[in-house]
């Protein structure tokens, strides 16, 4: 900016006799924040105005000489540049017009302009007129705002989200990096395309009618799930989330779109849906089984039940004896199994299991002695050692059949050549009370077959008996009352199951 | 006790048919009876049976899973013939599926769903209802 040489003239003249005019000139001064200095050469006698002084923050009786004036210039460059125009000012006798930063009497640090021009005469400086500016304020607006343009620059550039600016029809105007890696073309490449070149064309029309609402006022943004054509031809599923930017009159000037890549969420989320379907297969057909199973187990068993009660009347004389009671609980046993089996089945469909507190112990010996025909008739020696004072949370049917299941898992699968020998202890941890069975039998080769231990239909012994369901409907009882089961074997030593069970906690 | 004249059992398996004949036969339930194996079978009997009105049975145990024609199927075809006999039909099912329960609820012609396996003390309640509902017609 040049500065009209009449003004300076007037504001030069520091010691007029004309007082208002003084008044007028220190009015300007301080309104507009600028003061005046001049420096005279030969005597080498600096002056400044008050305002000058002011922007200093020194006292107005302050006597500046060069070397304090210069020695307000912030250290380095600033001090630097102004030593150096202030001297070519002198001896070359150059103008100079500089923005700097000083550091004033009180510590402040401002930005401020200064001019000098020399008066030459005889091809001399005889003096240095000068102006002294405050514009810290505009400076540091001024740098904020570049700070803030070039935040946000970075921001619109480094972001991780494809960023674009879309003009009214549609044309790339400026796209970030993480847009151009997206769809694998260079900046360039793409500004010289539209959106509807990289759209999916069975998603354009979509597209089309969220701009016209746009460009119409009727929506001001619009987000969408939508597929782009990438420069490899692969196709890009991204979500779009699209606003207008209109100006202060309500016109618009372009789009703002954000493109986020979701390409691999959307295949890993059509894995997972997959995996869900084939889960949810699994547990209809799982289902279906349960039903049938136990259907045709209950309809065995009712025949087998009917048939005992018409041996009891019919032939009366024939249960008289030690077999048929035997035989008569075997049965009953079979039709609580069936319907256990059913529960298993219904576990899917009804959620709120029935669960009540009950004496581990208590239910351990009724278990024991409905199978004490079995345990008699194999000699088996039996070790029992619960706290009485366990009490678990559990189904009734759910425990029974556990249990049994168990006891007559260790009986079934003893050394051929001794009778079983089973330990049963029980331990609280935690919130579980730990059911340890141990049996010195046949054992399980756990490395061969622990991944099917719990299947259904899985059988590790050649045993008569051998049905495989059995652990099958236990662990899913077992686990429907929230509790596991963990397993240790070793071939021809023995197994031992930890059943661990919730115990019942008084509110 | 009111002795039934004539019961009808519909039934595909063989040893709940000779075990249910036998606890009637025990419990003196009826004079003769009626057996079929499968609902189609039933139906092609019955048929002539109730349109002559001779012999028509009192009761009928009728089972639902059945191969050719099952239970639901031969309820559907039985309340198609006419007859002026009232008669009597109990389900008799080893399924304990509570949607099998609700289906037969749903025929008016259905008296009661008996569980698997049948007792003596079933055949008495039969009986017994029968009892009650003539003294109350």
């Amino acid at each position: 900016m040049s500065l009209n040489p009449y003004i300076l003239s007037i504001l030069s003249i520091p010691n007029t006799q004309n007082k208002s005019r003084i008044d007028l000139l220190e009015f300007i001064q301080e309104r507009v924040t600028i003061g005046t200095w001049e420096y005279d050469p030969t005597s080498s006698t600096l002056n400044w105005s008050s305002q000058t002084k002011k922007i200093h923050e020194v006292p107005l009786d302050y006597k500046p000489d060069v070397e304090a004036g210069l020695s307000f210039y912030k250290e380095g460059h600033c001090r630097d540049t102004i030593s150096q125009l202030f001297s070519n000012c002198i001896e070359l006798k150059e103008d100079f017009d500089v923005e700097v930063q000083i550091t004033t009497y009180t510590g402040k640090d401002i930005w401020v302009r200064a001019i000098g021009i020399p008066i030459v005469k005889d091809d001399q400086c005889i003096l240095v007129q000068g102006l002294f500016q405050d514009i810290d304020k505009k400076t540091k607006n001024a740098k904020q705002l570049a700070y803030k343009e070039e935040q946000l620059r970075k921001t619109f550039e480094t972001a991780l989200v494809g960023m674009a600016i879309v003009d009214l029809d549609g044309n790339w105007i400026d796209v970030n990096q993480s847009l151009c890696d997206t769809f694998g073309y260079t900046k360039a490449e793409i500004k010289k395309l539209s959106f509807v070149d990289l759209t999916h064309p069975e998603d354009l029309r979509k597209d089309n009618k969220a701009m016209i609402g746009m460009l119409s006022g009727k929506i001001d943004h619009f987000e969408t799930e939508k597929r782009y054509i990438s420069k490899q031809h692969e196709i890009i599923w991204a979500q779009l989330s699209m606003s207008i930017v209109r100006d202060n009159n309500g016109q618009p000037v372009h789009f703002v779109a954000q493109i986020n890549d979701v390409t691999d969420v959307k295949k890993t989320s059509k894995k997972v849906s997959q995996l869900l379907t084939t889960t949810e297969d699994q547990n209809k057909r799982l289902l279906n089984f349960a039903h049938i199973v136990s259907h045709n187990l209950r309809s065995h068993y009712g025949n087998l039940d009917m048939l005992l009660d018409i041996v009891k009347m019919d032939l009366p004389e024939t249960t008289d004896n030690e077999i048929f009671p035997l035989l008569n609980q075997a049965v009953t046993h079979l039709g609580e199994t069936v319907e256990n089996l059913n529960e298993v089945a219904a576990i899917n469909i009804q959620k709120d299991l029935k669960t009540e507190p009950l004496n581990l112990l208590e239910n351990f010996n009724k278990a024991y002695s409905s199978i004490s025909a079995l345990l008699l008739d194999s000699q088996t020696t039996i070790s029992i050692n619960i706290a009485p004072e366990i009490i678990i949370k559990a189904v009734p049917a759910y425990l029974d059949s556990i249990l049994l299941n168990f006891l007559t898992n260790a009986i079934k699968y003893k050394k051929p050549t001794e009778p079983a020998k089973i330990e049963v202890n029980a331990s609280l941890k935690d919130n579980f009370a730990i059911l340890e069975i141990r049996d010195y039998g046949q054992g399980i080769d756990l490395e061969k077959y622990g991944a099917k231990l719990f299947g259904m239909y899985k059988t590790f012994h050649k045993h008569a008996d051998s049905r495989g369901l059995g652990l099958f409907i236990t662990k899913n009882q077992v686990e429907a009352i929230g509790g596991k089961i963990e397993v240790e074997s070793k071939v021809n030593e023995g197994t031992t199951f930890y059943i661990h069970l919730k115990t019942y906690e008084q509110n | 006790m009111n002795k039934i004249d004539v019961a009808c059992i519909i039934d595909d398996d063989p040893i709940f048919i000779f075990g249910a004949k036998r606890m009637m036969e025990l419990s003196d339930f009826c004079n003769s009876f009626m057996i079929f194996k499968n609902g189609q079978e039933a139906i092609n009997n019955l048929k002539p049976i109730m349109n002559t009105g001779e012999q028509v049975p009192d009761m009928i145990l009728l089972d639902i899973n059945m191969p050719i024609m099952d239970g639901w199927e031969f309820l559907d075809e039985f309340v198609k013939i006419e007859s002026h006999k009232l008669v009597t039909i109990y389900i008799v099912s080893s399924s304990i599926d509570p949607v099998d329960l609700d289906r037969a609820k749903r025929y008016k012609s259905v008296s009661n769903y008996i569980i698997k396996p049948i007792s003596i003390d079933t055949l008495k309640d039969i009986l017994s209802t029968r009892e009650e509902k003539d003294s109350a017609l």
